[in-house]
């Protein structure tokens, strides 16, 4: 090898390692094919042995330029962190942060929201009435006879006014008059939930108000049954309360619905274990619900021929499931709305 | 209904255990309440004689006895003051059970006692006494205590409306027998002898459907039977020891028939069954004067209504010491005509508890002659003078159509044809398999969703699965509930806590707001004064909300609430949903370290009302609002294009005194819901705000001080500075009216931002900027640079 093909090689590395060094190549490849111990520039050195002593001298110095430049290169890649400077403060970090107001969603509202979006999956839509309403729509309509002792049921607040027509207004006793309304407004297949404020001429205690919420549904199409009913609260009982939930019918009695029946839902505090259960007492079971199948005066009623059309409907109290959640006995902490419980909650 | 266990089973043949019938009840949609277990609840406790009594030797109190029960004798300390020698008492020995303790043997004071002399209470037939009990004289030694006081169980027994046919002891155990298949005992009283006497009865109302009366001569003997008498006062009733009127009584909580014996000195020739004559009085067996009209269905004789028919008795014919002649009876009214009479006269009874639920109208023949024999049983020389039975009503055959199918779909079940005519057989001794017989006492059951009933009933309603078929519904987004949550969401940036209080209010505060009480609804039947009215603002129960919280140390209240208002127009009730919030005292609740706490004012409020309805296009404000309880200078209407849609700002200082409040710093805002849903676009897409594109090239920032007249207000000098070329931000960033100006001036600093997207903003052009704005505000207010 002369001089000039030693220099042309040279270049050729030089070009080589150009290329390599702006593509996004591996560091200690380039170490090693470049000037590790069989790299091309440490082997293209040892050559310059065979040269003339001025040759060598000019040669090696071209070469070593190369050799630097290619080895601080891959050093410089190689430390891109080289520590950071120590920075000191006397501060003392367990000095308090600023508490701001915790702000929450009443229980009641967190509660039946959350019933609310369980029920939506289940493909329930929302329907809204009036509290103040019409004999109508809260007793006749729903099966309670003017004379039936069905209306001892449900403790009633009238209203001191009447209009030209000599109407009767009251309080709604319960959610169920969104059934007529809704069935007057739309066709079937009806699937509805609907829940407000009841009122009922009781008593304030642990567990009565004259003022609560409930929460109403019903599903109005052909072949609607029982099992269909079943299935629904089961369903909404895991989504609420867990997968081992489970539901319970017993007979009950309400007007508008035939059969009638009182869901419980199994106790899933105490699985039924617990004697001394604060929920269940022992029982295994929690009284829930009230359902069962439209009653086929309450669809005629509403223009629907019960011989085609049938339905499931059932209503349940919103405070009985806040109480559960929030694990309180008494009702009427619910209406307190004493800010330093409802800052706890969530 | 009070039931007593022993009673019940009387009907069956099968000897059931108490939990068996308690248990089978439920599952048939009864429940069971207050339970409560009469009789000696104990075991080896016996009839035991005291032969002597000494003063036990280390105290005052206690005795020493010597007692016998017939084959040994044991020495007994007795800490009773009543026991004497020779007296026959409960003895209970070493070992026996008592309720759910057992004896132990005992040193008392030093002298060991081998058994103890008990009390009433302490043999669980009584709840206090004082003493031990002292028995009969007669009584044989050594026979067994819980055989002269037998357990037994009363317990509360919850009938709802449609199962009124089971409100007597014999009917729940006909029910028990269908259900389950026990035997039922056969109720046949001893026939009656044909009368030879006649009385005259007549019925001139549609109401009354079947008239038996029974006139009994000679009745001496008026002491009621002593298994009568032990039945009545077990179950919580209050028996009189008089036959005439405890019999009835007995009757009606064994067979459900409800039943009236009148003296028969006190009738006029005959009874008519009539609607009373409007302006007829009536005094009632409970003291009570009462004016009748034409609404009420009344028994009278030929001159005067004798008892509010299913109701209640006259005071003047009824039964007294010397009564020995009667006419019992036994009626039948329909329903809603009793519940009529009831709801009006305001009287409530066992038997027009009874009536309203329907009473078998056939049950007359068999009451009449169990009453008959009941009575002849201790009076064997009375005489059944006459039986008049009137019937008013049709006799009819009431057949329904068994569908099995049906009934499968109803319930959504396979159950067999076989399995579902086993109970239909059971109610229906007729049934064919197909046409079912209505029974006269089941006036519940008229249609095929009744007999499915009666299908699960008798199968469980375990057997109805959790199963569907239900196809899949796509659930419609509702407006309210999504305004609600969006809403919800801005609250808590502010650190707002949602409330939910009673609609009802009283008079007195909503008087204090200023309201017309005539224009606002209130009830006809209210609990108390203090929830008499629905309430016409929200404001009423944040107010409470805020003295409860302010009373308990809370400083910051910051609360809303959803809720309805309620008015009248055109002589109707008026709903609207709104929503409304307090804000009251210091921003935060906790003081901080670091920062002074801050305390809510106007401007805090004003920010939370704009950023809560920042999602509204189309809001306005206007200062001044007009509502009584607000201050009209530091308060704002809030418009909704062009209807008014709710207001907030500072409540009168005046309500803190009025409702006891503390501070008098509060402000309020409210707003009408129904506007909003009305807009609430439920279309996501166009929820979203589109943003507008932003330069990546430097802004050029100006600051501008000015001086103008007092007169002018900011947002009409906003409206001027805010409308220039390239301009994208304008700021207030000082507001001054004080010292070292002019009195009659008042001084802003605006900051303004100017970008473009093609290019920066030299120093030169910027000016320029400045200098146009300038102008523009000399020429309309005058300004002048600061």
């Amino acid at each position: 090898m002369d001089s000039n093909e030693w220099i042309k090689k040279l270049g050729d590395i030089a070009e080589a390692f150009k290329s390599f060094s702006e593509s996004n190549v591996d560091i200690t490849f380039l170490e090693e094919r470049f000037v590790g111990k069989r790299g091309e520039l440490t082997l293209l050195l040892r050559e310059l042995g065979s040269f003339k002593p001025e040759e060598k001298k000019l040669l090696g110095a071209k070469g070593n330029e190369l050799k630097n430049k290619i080895v601080s290169f891959c050093e410089s890649k190689k430390n891109l962190f080289s520590g950071f400077k120590e920075y000191h403060y006397d501060i003392d970090i367990t000095l308090p942060s600023k508490k701001y107001n915790q702000s929450n969603l009443h229980p009641i509202t967190i509660t039946l929201n959350r019933i609310i979006d369980i029920f939506q999956k289940l493909g329930f839509s929302i329907e809204w009435g009036p509290l103040v309403e019409e004999d109508y729509y809260n007793f006749e309509a729903l099966n309670f006879s003017p004379d039936h002792p069905a209306r001892d049921m449900q403790d009633t607040f009238y209203l001191d006014l009447k209009d030209d027509k000599n109407k009767n207004y009251l309080l709604r006793t319960h959610t169920s008059p969104v059934q007529i309304r809704s069935m007057l407004k739309y066709k079937p297949p009806l699937r509805i939930i609907s829940p407000g404020k009841v009122f009922r001429s009781e008593a304030i205690d642990s567990t009565h108000s004259f003022v609560f919420n409930q929460i109403e549904g019903f599903y109005v199409d052909k072949n609607v049954s029982m099992a269909d009913l079943k299935w629904t609260l089961e369903s909404f009982m895991k989504d609420f309360f867990g997968s081992s939930a489970k539901i319970r019918f017993s007979p009950s009695y309400f007007p508008f619905v035939e059969p009638g029946a009182q869901a419980e839902v199994s106790c899933v505090f105490c699985g039924g274990t617990d004697k001394s259960c604060r929920v269940c007492h022992g029982s295994g079971w929690i009284e829930m619900l009230g359902a069962g199948v439209m009653h086929p005066n309450v669809l005629k009623n509403c223009g629907y021929d019960p011989n085609e059309f049938s339905g499931f409907a059932f209503g349940a109290g919103i405070e009985r499931f806040a109480m559960l959640l929030l694990g309180i006995d008494d009702l009427r902490v619910l209406y307190e709305n004493d800010l330093r419980v409802l800052r706890q909650i969530f | 209904m009070r039931v007593l266990y022993s009673w019940l089973c009387d009907y069956l043949d099968e000897k059931l255990d108490f939990k068996t019938v308690t248990s089978n009840l439920s599952r048939i949609g009864f429940s069971i309440d207050d339970v409560k277990i009469i009789g000696a609840d104990v075991d080896d406790v016996y009839v035991a004689e005291v032969l002597s009594v000494k003063k036990h030797p280390n105290a005052d109190r206690l005795s020493l006895c010597e007692v016998s029960d017939g084959k040994k004798i044991y020495n007994v300390v007795c800490g009773a003051p009543n026991v004497r020698a020779e007296q026959k008492v409960p003895f209970a020995v070493v070992g026996a059970r008592l309720g759910n303790e057992v004896l132990k043997k005992a040193k008392i004071r030093g002298v060991e006692s081998e058994g103890m002399i008990c009390s009433e209470s302490e043999l669980g037939l009584a709840d206090k006494s004082d003493g031990i009990m002292v028995l009969d004289d007669k009584l044989e030694l050594g026979k067994s205590i819980k055989e002269l006081f037998p357990p037994d169980y009363s317990f509360e027994l919850e009938i709802t409306p449609n199962l009124g046919y089971c409100l007597s002891h014999y009917s729940l155990a006909r029910e028990l027998s269908i259900f389950y298949g026990y035997k039922l005992k056969e109720f046949k009283p001893s026939k009656l002898s044909t009368p030879t006497g006649r009385f005259d009865i007549e019925i001139k109302t549609d109401d009354c459907l079947r008239y038996q009366g029974i006139v009994i001569k000679n009745i001496k003997n008026k002491t009621t039977p002593t298994y009568i008498y032990d039945r009545l006062k077990k179950i919580g009733l209050n028996p009189k020891n008089n036959m005439l009127i405890d019999v009835s009584n007995y009757l009606m909580f064994e067979l459900g028939q409800p039943t009236h014996f009148f003296d028969l000195r006190n009738i006029s020739e005959k009874i008519v069954v009539r609607k009373a004559f409007k302006d007829e009085k009536i005094k009632t067996l409970d003291g009570k004067d009462n004016a009748l009209d034409e609404n009420i269905m009344v028994i009278a004789d030929s001159k005067k209504p004798l008892a509010v028919a299913g109701v209640m008795g006259g005071y003047f014919s009824s039964i007294n010491d010397d009564t020995s002649d009667i006419l019992v009876e036994i009626a039948h009214f329909v329903p809603a005509a009793v519940r009529r009479s009831s709801k009006i006269l305001g009287i409530k009874t066992d038997s027009s508890y009874r009536y309203e639920r329907g009473v078998d109208v056939k049950l007359s023949e068999l009451a009449a002659s169990r009453i008959c024999e009941i009575i002849k049983t201790t009076n064997q020389d009375s005489e059944i003078y006459s039986i008049t039975d009137v019937k008013n009503y049709e006799e009819k055959e009431d057949i329904i159509d068994i569908d099995h199918s049906r009934i499968n779909r109803i319930l959504g079940t396979a159950i067999s044809d076989e399995k579902m005519d086993e109970v239909l057989r059971r109610l229906d001794g007729l049934y064919d398999g197909h046409s079912f017989h209505i029974p006269s006492y089941r006036a519940d059951i008229k249609s095929i969703w009744d007999i499915s009933e009666e299908v699960a009933r008798y199968i469980g309603y375990d057997v109805i699965e959790s199963k569907t078929s239900m196809p899949v519904l796509k659930s419609k987004d509702d407006p309210f509930y999504e305004l609600k949550k969006n809403i919800s969401s801005k609250f808590s940036v502010f650190g707002f806590n949602e409330c939910v209080n009673y609609d009802l209010v009283c008079e007195d505060e909503i008087k204090k707001l200023g309201y017309d009480i005539n224009g606002v609804l209130k009830l006809s039947n209210p609990l108390s004064k203090e929830f008499e009215y629905l309430r016409p603002s929200i404001l009423l129960s944040l107010l409470k909300n805020l003295r409860y919280n302010s009373n308990r140390g809370i400083k910051s209240t910051k609360i809303y609430e959803y809720g309805s208002v309620f008015g009248i127009a055109e002589k109707k009730p008026v709903e609207k949903r709104v929503l409304s919030a307090i804000l009251s005292g210091s921003i935060d609740e906790t003081i901080w370290w670091k920062k002074q706490t801050e305390e809510i004012d106007f401007f805090y409020t004003k920010s939370v009302v704009e950023y809560l309805l920042s999602n509204f296009s189309g809001i306005r404000y206007t200062q001044g609002c007009k509502e009584k309880f607000m201050v009209s200078d530091m308060s704002a209407d809030i418009w909704l294009g062009d209807k008014k849609i709710g207001f907030y700002g500072l409540l009168n200082p005046d309500i803190s005194d009025m409702f006891d409040l503390k501070s008098e710093k509060i402000f309020y805002f409210e707003v009408l819901l129904e506007e909003f849903v009305k807009k609430y676009s439920l279309d996501f897409a166009s929820l979203v705000k589109k943003p507008k594109k932003v330069s990546d090239l430097q802004y050029g920032i100006r600051d501008l001080s000015i001086l103008v007249d007092k007169k002018y207000r900011y947002e009409d000098i906003y409206r001027v500075v805010s409308k220039a070329e390239d301009l994208i931000e304008v700021t207030l960033i000082d507001f001054y009216d004080g010292k070292n100006i002019p009195e009659d001036k008042k001084s802003f600093t605006f900051r303004f931002v100017f970008s473009s997207e093609s290019k920066t903003f030299t120093d030169e052009e910027l000016n320029i900027k400045i200098e146009e704005i300038l102008k523009k505000l000399e020429n309309s207010f005058g300004a002048r640079l600061r």
